[in-house]
């Protein structure tokens, strides 16, 4: 369990790290799905077993994908021609991100193999934990994270949107 | 949730609610002025249902938040603050394109923050709070999205206001690791029984000490201050230089008020440190400006500077003198960052020296109020900010801080300089040709919530008294 945790986190930082030097973004956010990847299983051998499955599934499976679908549409340049889309496909774009990833799988398989429910530190928290403590003690902070949603959203929309037909001649509305 | 807890956070919950209700209501009707209602009356709810929860209090709601005297004292103070910055952004973006009605949206959710920060007794609610106010600035920061300088300040705020808050955060689960606990009070009796491990301990609370002190633009973490303050519309710089600022040095007083003053004497000393600091760096790179809205930015990180003085000399009159301090500081800040965005034009702010040149010959009213204002930062008699000082100066003679004192007298007359610069230009002979950027028409809105604030002030430098027992019955009640 020991290993794994310290295998893990040198993978999310070394992913992390190569999350902020790619210069391509579609490279970083592969990268940046291994960084994910390795802190549920950090969170795995920590006894948060419901963390890291709600790792994986919100931020390496919704969030990051999103994020994909962002950059597609954003059509950043001109648009990407056969051959740029087949450079895409060259080993040294996907060999790192998958084989930090088979490295992953491997660390899970193993700590499940190992015993399954050892802990390495603390106590292990099940989904009923975090849900009684989320929604009776910390209920407060939920509803006030939701306010934070609220703001970035709002705020998001502000300087996302278009610009209006006065704005844009930068008249007086 | 029982009777009393509910409403103990009913202020909370309402002003939470009025940023709804402005949504809502821009959903169906886009309108400057229906949006500036609303958020007034969700102020004006808020501040009424704090009488309501003052019947109750304290209050303990949850782990995460305590409603006592002093958190209804910080949250009247925040909310007017807020209903303020309210009234001058009516007048600021009616002259601007563009939608207006998020501006009072992000503008209640960030006081929303600001109030969980002010009655917070946990970290977990200090953070949430603190990303709540701070996600809403970033947005407010870069309101002016079709001016480059705004957006460049927000993204510039966005940046190192995240770094900060992952310093807290770390330094939040560092404690949360050694100690077990995230509640104030328990991790304060937690580290006086001893038996932990000190380094990691005395770590963690400079990392939190970081973010705490970003906030406050204390030398060395103040670099963001004058760009943010700079390019930020003229009402969110009044926003960011008072409610954010206060609702910290709230968090901070809470924790002085807890550890009772036995603070190590090597923290003091570093404290002390970045106390003078801060009022040196503040006041002499100010006197190198030529923008008064960063002679504005660089003033407030003297300002905080001397609030530090009033922490670390204080003693037992510190809670008050901190108090009574910071209120002169928000009025004050509120009115000279007012008082740009009020006669700012169209095409661009108010922000240079020369705008000012012979303002006192083109609009008397503005003028005066503004000389008012900035008497009062220096700290001429008869004003709050006199008050302000003096209060800072009889603690510190209590406690015999000699060094301290030495440097706030010093920075008292650097400051007095370059306010007097801004005000000598004012009544001078208008002597440019052409016009500077001061706009013609005048805000009716803006223009009467300064003079409430102007006379507030001299109200307050005259007679004291009636703020002080207020203040007092709210900090020493706790």
């Amino acid at each position: 369990m020991t290993i794994a945790f310290y295998v893990a986190s040198a993978v999310a930082l070394f992913a992390t790290l190569m999350v902020v030097t790619r210069r391509n973004p579609v490279h970083a956010v592969l990268y940046l799905m291994v960084s994910l990847l390795a802190v549920a299983v950090v969170f795995f051998t920590l006894g948060a077993h419901f963390a890291a499955a709600l790792e994986v599934i919100i931020y390496a499976g919704a969030i990051i994908v999103l994020f994909v679908f962002m950059i597609m549409l954003l059509n950043i340049g001109p648009p990407p021609s056969t051959r740029q889309e087949s450079l895409l496909l060259t080993p040294g774009i996907w060999v790192g991100p998958s084989a930090l990833s088979v490295l992953l799988a491997g660390l899970f398989l193993y700590v499940i193999l190992a015993g399954g429910r050892s802990v390495q530190a603390g106590s292990y928290v099940d989904a009923k934990t975090v849900g009684i403590s989320m929604f009776e003690i910390y209920f407060l902070g939920v509803e006030l994270a939701s306010m934070i949603l609220l703001a970035g959203l709002v705020g998001a929309y502000h300087l996302g949107k278009r610009d209006l037909p006065d704005e844009a001649e930068g008249g007086n509305g | 949730m029982t009777e009393a807890q509910f409403v103990a956070l009913s202020p909370l919950i309402l002003v939470g609610l009025a940023a709804l209700v402005v949504m809502l209501a821009a959903s169906f009707k886009r309108s400057n002025g229906l949006a500036l209602g609303l958020t007034l009356a969700g102020f004006a709810a808020s501040l009424v249902s704090l009488a309501w929860a003052a019947k109750v209090a304290p209050v303990q709601v949850t782990p995460l938040i305590l409603i006592d005297r002093l958190a209804l004292f910080y949250l009247g103070l925040v909310f007017l603050t807020g209903a303020a910055v309210a009234l001058l952004g009516h007048g600021y973006f009616e002259k601007r394109a563009g939608y207006r009605d998020e501006f009072y949206m992000l503008l209640l959710m960030a006081t929303l923050g600001a109030g969980v920060l002010v009655a917070t007794t946990h970290f977990a609610a200090l953070f949430i709070g603190l990303e709540l106010l701070t996600i809403s600035l970033y947005a407010l920061v870069g309101y002016t999205r079709t001016e480059p300088r705004s957006l460049e300040a927000g993204l510039k705020y966005l940046v190192l206001a995240t770094v900060s808050t992952s310093f807290l955060l770390f330094g939040v689960a560092l404690l949360y690791a050694e100690l077990g606990t995230m509640e104030f009070g328990k991790m304060v009796d937690l580290i006086r029984q001893g038996g932990h491990r000190e380094t990691l301990v005395n770590g963690a609370i400079a990392l939190v000490g970081i973010g705490i002190g970003f906030k406050l633009a204390l030398v060395p973490l103040h670099m963001w201050t004058p760009d943010v303050y700079e390019g930020a519309p003229a009402p969110v710089t009044a926003f960011v230089a008072t409610v954010s600022k206060g609702a910290m040095t709230a968090v901070l007083l809470r924790l002085y008020l807890l550890v009772g003053g036995a603070i190590p004497d090597s923290v003091m000393t570093l404290l002390s440190v970045i106390a003078i600091l801060s009022m040196f760096v503040g006041n002499l790179l100010a006197l190198l400006q030529d923008n008064v809205k960063r002679i504005l930015a660089y003033s407030s990180i003297a300002h905080l500077g001397y609030l530090l003085v009033a922490f670390i000399a204080g003693g037992n009159f510190a809670p008050e003198a901190v108090t009574y301090y910071l209120i002169a500081y928000m009025a004050t800040s509120l009115g000279t960052f007012g008082m740009v965005s009020v006669i700012s034009g169209r095409e661009r702010e108010a922000e240079e020296l020369r705008d000012y040149a012979g303002l006192f010959w083109r609009r008397p009213f503005e003028a005066g109020v503004f000389a008012a204002m900035l008497m009062s930062l220096a700290g001429i008699p008869l004003t709050a900010g006199f008050i302000g000082k003096f209060y800072l100066l009889a603690a510190g003679v209590d406690m015999g801080a000699w060094v301290l004192l030495g440097s706030v007298v010093i920075n008292s007359a650097l400051g007095l300089f370059y306010y007097l610069r801004i005000v000598a230009s004012m009544y001078a002979a208008e002597t440019s040709a052409k016009p500077g950027a001061a706009a013609r028409e005048v805000a009716l809105l803006g223009s009467a919530t300064l003079a409430a604030l102007a006379l507030c002030l001299i109200w307050l430098g005259v007679f004291p008294a009636g703020l002080i027992t207020l203040i007092r019955s709210a900090v020493l009640g706790v």
